[in-house]
């Protein structure tokens, strides 16, 4: 066995990146990763109306509205002719904590849907059991490249992640930054950092002139009480940390039928109310009634002013 | 003497009475839920959250409304959100000033703060918990000899009278003898129901989420309208196969986790959560077994249920079963309801018919 030896692919299919869901989990890594493997990467455009259109004909009914997203997302890359997608199968992105459980089914159920059209590649992601760059190393081996060449894959993947992270938090800043106190965004990160889902509120209260600031992802090390899903439990740390003279309201971004949210909102709203700081929870749709959405967003812009 | 209230599980709340009766407490219970029950949940509780959350926990407020001093609801270490039923009800009942404390059972060692707190003598407890268990294998003997006969009755509402009689019966049972007593006249007693002759009935299983499949009020009497529709209807949640998954015994049994794992692989790679790969097992178990279809039947937007939901519609096709999909929340109408299920009844038969024509073997009960 040649060590040494860089794999080239013969003919390089490209690979489909659905770039909502779980790709604002690890943003930038995938393509990173991708490219630095000698793959060609498809990404699908980014979520537009006719996205949110398409998600409500061809998705399961029930399913929350980042899930509809993600199925349109693979409708989109089949249509455009891409032969084989990528869906990590997602059970834990800290340690010691869980996962949605729907994510771990993802894609077993984009082989249900779209098994006839599409090929799937797929890679456990379990960082409560091991770390990012295992699985990708993994991921790696399964596409056939191994060695020197994918460990430099994962690590062009891994600085990818780091750099967009840190990026993500320059934009968007930190509470306790700056002068005033800020309203603070809880949300999903495929809610709050996909601009079409997020851009509405964003854009509303930018327009009222409150000042905001979207809950940090960029931490990995939070206890796990009493949400053990991932996610949750970091934004529920986040509020634990929250102090009332630096935080004037948090709005809770959620979206139709989410599980997590749905319990974890309710541990939200007991430590808020015991610190005395507005709390407001806005469900997204596939149906876009932003009339709504913006009245209930000056009126709580408003009520907090006083 | 102090009273705990446990969430109702259909005619299984009968054998979790007498474990309760066990610790020394009077249980406070009933086998299904009830439209006050509900809309009290529903006031308190989330309006996201699952229906058997909201059953459980206007239970739970009923209960506490009555002066019942304490609560026991399952604890899971699963990725489902009955991860947290338990913290969320103590924290609803809490702000709304009802006493009732609620244990949460399972999963906490060899004695856990139920048990602890009770502290019964041991062998009496492991007896009682024995005699439970007996009780729940009685209660599967019933209903499976309910679900043959009723889709067969010449006189309808003949099976649900012997039923309840054996219940009634089951229910007064104190010792292991008097379990097995009416465990031994079930065949006989459900003899004396006079059935249609002719061809067999159809069969169809009942997959998806535990306490809704169990729940009667909460699913809106499935077995009964199809039983009463002349279908042989198969409920897919046992509670003595659960426990035996639990404690990892009868690995090799067809309804233990581990076969149904296994049957699920082609399918489904990952555990999910909840009941969801035991749900997609045992599609593609009916599906070799010859069913005639199956309902999946889950509260709207449970979490493990939802996601597997295209595979489960993608094993209907690869097999050629049809499957109903049936979700339940508090504004289901049980109108809507019986008329899916006589449409797909219809679609069934139509099925059958046609295979016979084509000289395909049809499915047999």
């Amino acid at each position: 066995m040649n060590f040494f030896r860089q794999h080239h692919f013969q003919s390089p299919e490209p690979i489909g990146i659905p770039r909502c869901l779980w790709y604002f989990l690890h943003p930038g890594l995938w393509e990173a990763f991708f490219c630095e493997l000698g793959l060609p990467v498809v990404q699908s455009g980014a979520t537009w109306r006719e996205t949110i259109a398409c998600a409500g004909l061809i998705s399961e009914a029930e399913h929350c509205l980042p899930v509809k997203i993600h199925d349109a997302h693979l409708h989109q890359l089949a249509e455009a002719g891409v032969a084989r997608v990528f869906v990590p199968r997602v059970l834990s992105t800290m340690p010691r904590h869980i996962a949605c459980p729907k994510l771990g089914a993802l894609p077993d159920c984009a082989i249900a849907q779209f098994g006839h059209r599409l090929s799937v590649v797929s890679v456990e992601l379990d960082e409560a059991r091991v770390g990012l760059r295992y699985s990708l190393l993994e991921l790696a081996g399964t596409l056939g490249v191994r060695g020197s060449q994918a460990r430099a894959a994962a690590e062009a993947g891994l600085a990818a992640l780091a750099a967009q992270r840190r990026r993500w938090r320059e934009q968007t800043g930190a509470m306790g930054e700056g002068s005033g106190r800020r309203i603070l965004l809880l949300g999903h990160p495929y809610n709050l950092y996909d601009p079409y889902v997020s851009d509405p509120v964003t854009g509303k209260l930018r327009a009222c002139g409150a000042d905001f600031s979207l809950v940090d992802y960029t931490r990995s090390r939070v206890v796990p009480e009493p949400l053990k899903w991932d996610a949750c439990s970091l934004m529920y740390n986040a509020l634990r940390e929250l102090q009332p003279s630096a935080c004037a309201g948090v709005i809770q971004l959620s979206s139709f039928n989410c599980g997590c949210d749905s319990m974890a909102m309710e541990f939200y709203r007991d430590r808020l109310k015991r610190k005395g700081i507005p709390y407001m929870r806005l469900v997204l749709d596939e149906y876009e009634g932003r009339a709504g959405l913006d009245t209930r967003l000056e009126a709580f812009v408003d009520s907090i002013g006083w | 003497m102090a009273r705990l209230a446990f969430e109702p599980w259909g005619n299984y709340s009968l054998a979790l009475a007498a474990s309760v009766e066990c610790l020394g407490v009077e249980p406070w219970t009933s086998s299904s839920t009830t439209p006050e029950v509900l809309r009290l949940g529903v006031e308190a509780t989330p309006d996201s959250a699952c229906l058997s959350f909201k059953a459980c926990t206007g239970h739970f407020v009923k209960a506490a409304q009555e002066g019942v001093e304490y609560g026991a609801m399952v604890n899971s270490t699963g990725t489902c959100r009955l991860r947290y039923y338990h913290l969320l009800q103590r924290q609803i009942l809490r702000e709304r000033g009802l006493r009732l404390f609620v244990f949460n059972v399972g999963y906490d060692g060899l004695k856990p703060p139920i048990v602890r707190h009770f502290d019964p003598d041991l062998p009496h407890f492991l007896q009682c918990c024995l005699r439970a268990r007996l009780k729940v294998l009685t209660v599967d003997a019933i209903e499976g000899a309910a679900w043959r006969t009723r889709a067969r009755e010449l006189e309808p509402g003949a099976t649900t009278r012997v039923m309840k009689q054996c219940l009634q019966e089951l229910g007064q049972a104190r010792t292991t003898r008097q379990i097995r007593a009416v465990r031994r006249r079930v065949g006989e007693r459900f003899g004396t129901v006079s059935l249609a002759a002719g061809r067999s009935p159809l069969r169809v299983g009942l997959l998806g989420e535990a306490a809704v499949l169990r729940n009667r009020f909460l699913n809106h009497n499935l077995e009964e309208i199809l039983g009463s529709l002349g279908v042989v209807p198969r409920n897919f949640f046992l509670l003595g196969e659960e426990i035996k998954n639990i404690f990892g015994v009868g690995l090799w049994s067809r309804h233990s986790r581990f076969t149904l794992k296994r049957l699920a692989r082609p399918y489904l790679r990952s555990p999910v959560g909840g009941h969801a790969v035991e749900s997609v097992g045992n599609a593609v178990a009916c599906a070799r077994e010859g069913y005639d279809g199956l309902i999946h039947v889950c509260p709207t937007g449970c979490m493990p249920e939802i996601s597997v939901r295209p595979i489960i519609r993608k094993i209907g096709r690869d097999l050629d079963i049809p499957v109903l999909e049936c979700s339940f929340d508090e504004h289901t109408s049980h109108v809507g309801v019986i008329t899916r299920v006589e449409a797909f009844v219809d679609v069934m038969e139509q099925r059958r018919l046609r295979s016979g024509h084509h000289g395909k073997n049809g499915s047999s009960a």
